[in-house]
C-alpha cells in the first residue's frame, strides 16, 4: 500500500504540475484510494458515503470507475454500466482542468465542450472537493 | 395636498445632509470587508431536516417548514454589534476591527458581510472550492477551516439527493430528462428554479400597521370553519411569525446585556434604544419612522431565511413609510438629516449579504449582488402624484452611500410628477454615475394592464430584482425564471435544428436547410418554429421545477407578507398570491434582430441596393464558420454586415430593422403568453440581461450581423454598440417598440461622457432626452455617466475605485467585481456626448 501510495503521490504531483497524460486519471484514483488509508483524516470524506463514478474519454480510450461504499473506495479500470454520475472528457488535460484548475480553465473546458457530465452534479462537486482536499493535504495548493 | 415639505422644496438635492461619523465609519468598513461564508442557516436547516426526516416523505407540509424556520429563528445568534470583518491584503484575507454603531440590530447572516448558504437549492456547487475560495481571483469569500469541515462532513452530504434539481430529475420522464440536458448545454436557456424563486416584493404595509401579533390574530380568526389543510396553513403562518418575534426579543435582550457592559454613556443609550425598539417591533404596530424601518428590516432577514438572497425586493418604501415619517416630523421627533442618517444605516443593513457564486459562474455571470430593488416616486393607486419628502431623502441617501445593494429605481409619470423631480433623478445619476434607473409609469402601467391587472394594481407597481415591474406585495412572478438565449433560436434556424456548440446532434426541430429557401418569409418561419420550440422546452422545465417546489418547499414566511395567501388560506407556492406569473428574460434581442435584417437584405435582397451583390446563404454560413477570418471576401462581407449604411441596424429608426425587432418581441410575447405556469399564472417577457449577454456571448459563434464568435451580445433592449451614432434615433427606435410586450421589464443601457464642461447644460440635456424618450413611449432607461478614461483607469487600478458603480443591464454592480469581458462590454458601449447627442466612441 505504502509503495503504491508513494508512487501515485509522486506521479500525481507531476501530473498536476505539468502536462496531464492519459495516466492522470489512474494516478488520481489510485492516489485517492491510497490516501484514504494513509492520510490522517482524509477517510472522513467517505464515511457513510455511497457513490458510483464513471470517467471516460469520448473515444473510450481512457475509462475508469470509482465506487464508494461502506467507507471504502474501489477503482475499476473500465466504465461501469451503473453510475450516479458519468464524466465524459475530451482528454486528460480537460479532465484535470475540470477537476482542479481555478478560474478560466473550468469555463474554458465547458465552453469548448471538452467535458460533459451526465447524472447528479453533486457527486462531481463532492469528488471535486475530495480531489482538492487531497491537493490541500499534500501541500500542493 | 403636496407631500413635499417647504424644507425639502428649498433644495430638492438636500445637499446640506451629509454622512454622519458613525455611518461613515461603517461604510468604510463595508467597502473594506470581503464577504464571509456563513453556515449558520445551513447548519440549523440541515439538523432539523435530518432529525425530522423531512425528505423521507412524499411531500413536506407547510407546517413542517414553518416549525423548522421557527426553530432557526429562535436559535439564531443575536448579532447586535458586529466587531470584526475580513479585509483584502496582499497576503490574502485578514481580520480587521469594526466600530458598529448602527441603530439596527440583527443581520441576514452572523457575519458583517455574509454569504448565506441554501443547500436545499444551490450551495453545493461551492463544495469543490471550499479550500480555495478565499484565494480565488474573482470575488473571494472568507471561510474558516472548521466551517469547511462542517460543510464537507455534516451539511453538504445530506443534500446531495435532496435539492430541487435532483428531486426533479428523479421524477422526470425521459422527455423531461432531455430538457434538463438542454440546460446543461448552457447555450439554449437557463432556468433558475433550482437556485431560487425569490424575485418578488412582499407587502410590509400590514405588519407596519398591525404588527406581527395583528397578523397572528388575523390567522386565528381565519381558521374558523375552514378545512384542515387551510387551518394548517394559518397555523404555519402563526408559527413563523412567533419565531420572528422571538428573534427580535432575543436581539433586545442582547442589546440590554451589551448596554450593561457599556461604560460610555452615548453608546449605552444607543443600545438601550435598540432594546426598547426591538421589544416593541415587529410584534406590535410601528409608531415612528425608526420603528417602521426596524420592522421591515427584521421581517426582511426572516424572509431571507426562507428565500435565497437573489432578487427579493423591498418595493415602494417611500410610500409605505411616509405616514410614519410625517408623524415624526410633525411631532418634532425627526428632522431630515436624521431621516437621511437612518436610511443610510438601513441601506448598509440591506447590503449585509451577497449571493453564493461559484468560481465558474463568476467567470460567466460574475459581479452580481443580491439585487434588492427599492422603488421611489411615480403615482399612487389612484393615479395621483406619489412623490414625497421620503422620495428625495432616499435619493440623497443613495447618493451619499453609493452602494450596489439596494438597487434604487425611480418611477416617473410625465406631467403628474414634476419636471424638477425628473431633474433631480438625472442629477443623482450624474453624481452616482449609475443610479437610479428610471421607469416611465405610463408605459409600465400599460404593459401591466395588458396582462389583465386592474388599473389600481398596475399603478402600484414596484421594481423587482433588476428592472421587472410587479404589483407591490401581491404579485408572485419569479421574474427571472427563464433566461432565454434568443441567438440560439437563430442558430437552430440557420443550421436546421443543430447548433455549432453541440455539434451534429439534432437539438431543435428540422426546419429545413436555409440555402434552399426562396424568401425571407421561409427563414422567418424557421426562426419562429425554433423560437417556439425553445419556449416550450424552457417553460415546461420551469413548470416541472415549480411542481418540485410545491412538494418540498412551501413558503410560510413570504406568504405571511403577501396579499392573497392570508385571504384565501393558500400558500404562495400553490398559487395563493393575488397575481401569479412567471417571467422570462431574453438575451440577444438586438443581435438577432440585426442578423435577421442582414439575412433579409443581403441574402434575400429585400430593399437592397441593386449595385450590391447577393450573398448566397451557404456563403454566409461559410463566413460565419470561419468567424469572418478566411480570405478578404470574409472581411469585406463582415464590413458590409456591420455597417448601418449597408445593412439595416436596430437603433437608427430604419423601417426594416424596426419591423424585425417588433416582429420578434410580438412573437415572444404571444408565444409565452399562451403558456400557463404551475401556479395558474401566465408567462411574461422582459429584456434585461444582467451580465448574461457577456456569458452567453462567450458560448456562441459568429452571427450574420457581423458579430464575431465569443464577443458580447448587446445588453437588454439596447441596440448593438457602435452602429447607432445618433442618440435621438436610438431613443426613437427603442421607444417605437410596443410596451405591451414588455410586461417583465426592459433595460436600456446608455453611456454618457460627463466631460462637457457645462454641468447645467449637461443636466438639462439629459432631462430633455429622458422626457422625449418617455414621451415617445420608452419604458425604462439607465445610464452610466462615467468617462471612458475613468473606466480604463479603473481597469488598471481597481483598488483605487472600490465604489465605482455601474449599471450592467438591470442591476448596479461595482466595476471592479465584473469579469474582464463584462468590463470590456461596458467600455465598448456606444458613448454619447450629452452636449450633442452624438456618439463619441
Amino acid at each position: 500500500m505504502l509503495r503504491k501510495w508513494l508512487n501515485a503521490n509522486s506521479m500525481l504531483r507531476t501530473e498536476l504540475s505539468g502536462v496531464a497524460t492519459d495516466k492522470f486519471l489512474e494516478f488520481l484514483l489510485y492516489g485517492m484510494d491510497s490516501a484514504f488509508w494513509l492520510l490522517k483524516g482524509y477517510k472522513q470524506n467517505i464515511k457513510n458515503f455511497s457513490g458510483r463514478y464513471v470517467f471516460t474519454t469520448q473515444n473510450n480510450r481512457v475509462a475508469a470507475s470509482a465506487v464508494f461504499k461502506d467507507g471504502d473506495m474501489v477503482v475499476h479500470e473500465k466504465a461501469l454500466n451503473q453510475w450516479d454520475v458519468k464524466v465524459t472528457f475530451k482528454n486528460a488535460q480537460a479532465l484535470r482542468d475540470f477537476l482542479f484548475s481555478g478560474d478560466q480553465d473550468i469555463v474554458d473546458s465547458l465552453l469548448k465542450n471538452e467535458v460533459e457530465v451526465d447524472g447528479n452534479l453533486n457527486y462531481i462537486y463532492k469528488f471535486g472537493f475530495m480531489a482538492r482536499d487531497l491537493e490541500h493535504r499534500l501541500g500542493i495548493v | 395636498m403636496s407631500q413635499i415639505s417647504a424644507e425639502v422644496s428649498r433644495d430638492l438635492s438636500l445637499k446640506s445632509c451629509e454622512l454622519t461619523e458613525g455611518v461613515k465609519k461603517l461604510r468604510k468598513a463595508y467597502f473594506k470587508a470581503a464577504p464571509e461564508i456563513c453556515i449558520e442557516r445551513a447548519k440549523f436547516v440541515t439538523k432539523f431536516s435530518i432529525e425530522n426526516g423531512l425528505f423521507e416523505r412524499e411531500r413536506i407540509t407547510i407546517l413542517d417548514k414553518a416549525r423548522m424556520y421557527r426553530k432557526v429563528l429562535e436559535n439564531r445568534v443575536s448579532v447586535v454589534r458586529h466587531s470584526a470583518g475580513y479585509k483584502y491584503t496582499r497576503d490574502g484575507l485578514k481580520p480587521f476591527d469594526i466600530v458598529d454603531t448602527s441603530p439596527f440590530a440583527g443581520s441576514t447572516t452572523s457575519k458583517f458581510k455574509g454569504v448565506p448558504l441554501y443547500p436545499e437549492f444551490f450551495a453545493l456547487n461551492l463544495w469543490p472550492e471550499l479550500w480555495t475560495i478565499s484565494k480565488r481571483n474573482s470575488n473571494p469569500y472568507h471561510i474558516h477551516s472548521r466551517e469547511v469541515e462542517v460543510l464537507n462532513l455534516d451539511i453538504f452530504p445530506h443534500w446531495m439527493e435532496k435539492n430541487i434539481l435532483e428531486l426533479t430529475r428523479k421524477r422526470a420522464s425521459r422527455e423531461d430528462q432531455k430538457k434538463i440536458k438542454l440546460v446543461q448545454h448552457l447555450v439554449f436557456f437557463l432556468t433558475s428554479k433550482p437556485e431560487c424563486i425569490s424575485h418578488t416584493i412582499p407587502d410590509f404595509s400590514k405588519v407596519l400597521e398591525f404588527g406581527l401579533q395583528g397578523i397572528i390574530d388575523e390567522a386565528e380568526k381565519n381558521k374558523d370553519g375552514k378545512s384542515s389543510s387551510t387551518i394548517e396553513f394559518y397555523t404555519a403562518i402563526q408559527e413563523v411569525l412567533k419565531g420572528i418575534i422571538v428573534y427580535s426579543r432575543n436581539l433586545a435582550k442582547e442589546a440590554e446585556r451589551l448596554a450593561g457592559l457599556e461604560t460610555e454613556g452615548n453608546l449605552k443609550e444607543q443600545l438601550l434604544a435598540i432594546a426598547e425598539t426591538y421589544r416593541r417591533v415587529p410584534e406590535f404596530p410601528a409608531q415612528n419612522f425608526r420603528e417602521g424601518l426596524t420592522t421591515i428590516w427584521i421581517c426582511w432577514t426572516a424572509i431571507h431565511l426562507e428565500n435565497p438572497n437573489i432578487g427579493l425586493s423591498l418595493g415602494r418604501l417611500d410610500q409605505i413609510l411616509y405616514a410614519l415619517y410625517q408623524k415624526d416630523i410633525n411631532n418634532g421627533n425627526l428632522d431630515i438629516q436624521k431621516a437621511v442618517d437612518l436610511l443610510c444605516h438601513f441601506w448598509l443593513k440591506i447590503g449585509d449579504h451577497v449571493p453564493a457564486i461559484p468560481e465558474a459562474a463568476e467567470q460567466l455571470f460574475g459581479g452580481t449582488g443580491s439585487n434588492q430593488a427599492i422603488t421611489i416616486g411615480g403615482v399612487d393607486r389612484n393615479g395621483t402624484n406619489a412623490v414625497n419628502d421620503l422620495t428625495y431623502i432616499m435619493l440623497r441617501a443613495t447618493e451619499l452611500m453609493k452602494l450596489r445593494d439596494p438597487n434604487l429605481n425611480a418611477r416617473y409619470y410625465q406631467v403628474i410628477n414634476s419636471k424638477d423631480y425628473l431633474k433631480r433623478l438625472c442629477e443623482a445619476n450624474i453624481v452616482t454615475g449609475a443610479t437610479p434607473a428610471l421607469h416611465n409609469d405610463k408605459a409600465v402601467i400599460k404593459a401591466l394592464e395588458a396582462k389583465n391587472e386592474t388599473p389600481k394594481q398596475a399603478r402600484d407597481y414596484g421594481i423587482i430584482g433588476c428592472v421587472e415591474p410587479g404589483s407591490n406585495g401581491r404579485f408572485y412572478g419569479h421574474s427571472a425564471a427563464i433566461l432565454l438565449n434568443l441567438t440560439s433560436a437563430l442558430e437552430l434556424s440557420m443550421f436546421n435544428g443543430t447548433h455549432r456548440h453541440t455539434g451534429e446532434r439534432q437539438i431543435g426541430p428540422e426546419t429545413g436547410d436555409p440555402s434552399t429557401f426562396n424568401t425571407f418569409g421561409e427563414f422567418w418561419n424557421a426562426f419562429e418554429t425554433q423560437t417556439r420550440w425553445l419556449i416550450e422546452q424552457s417553460t415546461a422545465l420551469n413548470n416541472l421545477f415549480g411542481k418540485t417546489h410545491q412538494c418540498f418547499y412551501p413558503t410560510p414566511i413570504l406568504s405571511a407578507f403577501f396579499e392573497g395567501p392570508m385571504q384565501n388560506g393558500k400558500d404562495l407556492i400553490e398559487g395563493g398570491a393575488a397575481i401569479n406569473a412567471s417571467g422570462a428574460t431574453i438575451i440577444g434581442l438586438a443581435d438577432v434582430a440585426d442578423s435577421l435584417s442582414a439575412i433579409q437584405r443581403v441574402v434575400f435582397r429585400e430593399g437592397a441596393d441593386p449595385r450590391e451583390k447577393r450573398v448566397a446563404f451557404a456563403d454566409l454560413i461559410g463566413a460565419l464558420e470561419r468567424n469572418f477570418e478566411g480570405d478578404t471576401n470574409d472581411k469585406a462581407l463582415r464590413l458590409r454586415l456591420s455597417k448601418s449604411e449597408k445593412t439595416p441596424k436596430y437603433g437608427n429608426e430604419d423601417p426594416m430593422a424596426n419591423q424585425n425587432v417588433c416582429r420578434i418581441v410580438e412573437l415572444l410575447d404571444e408565444a409565452f403568453d399562451m403558456i400557463n405556469n404551475y401556479r395558474g399564472g401566465k408567462y411574461r417577457v422582459g429584456y434585461w440581461t444582467m451580465t448574461s449577454h457577456a456569458g452567453f456571448g462567450r458560448l456562441m459563434g459568429a452571427l450574420p450581423n457581423g458579430r464575431k464568435a465569443s464577443e458580447n451580445f448587446s445588453s437588454g433592449i439596447t441596440p448593438v454598440s457602435g452602429v447607432t451614432p445618433d442618440l435621438v434615433k436610438t431613443l426613437g427606435s427603442v421607444a417605437f417598440l410596443p410596451p405591451e410586450c414588455f410586461s417583465n421589464g426592459v433595460a436600456l443601457n446608455l453611456k454618457f461622457n460627463p466631460i462637457d464642461g457645462d454641468d447645467q447644460k449637461m443636466l438639462d440635456n439629459l432631462v430633455a432626452y429622458v422626457e422625449s424618450y418617455f414621451g415617445d413611449g420608452g419604458m425604462e432607461i439607465q445610464f452610466n455617466v462615467i468617462s471612458h478614461d475613468k473606466f480604463i483607469e479603473a481597469v488598471n487600478n481597481p483598488e483605487d475605485y472600490p465604489d465605482l458603480l455601474v449599471r450592467v443591464s438591470g442591476y448596479t454592480a461595482y466595476f471592479k467585481d465584473l469579469t474582464r469581458e463584462m468590463q470590456k462590454e461596458i467600455i465598448d458601449r456606444t458613448e454619447y456626448r450629452l452636449s450633442t447627442g452624438r456618439a463619441s466612441y
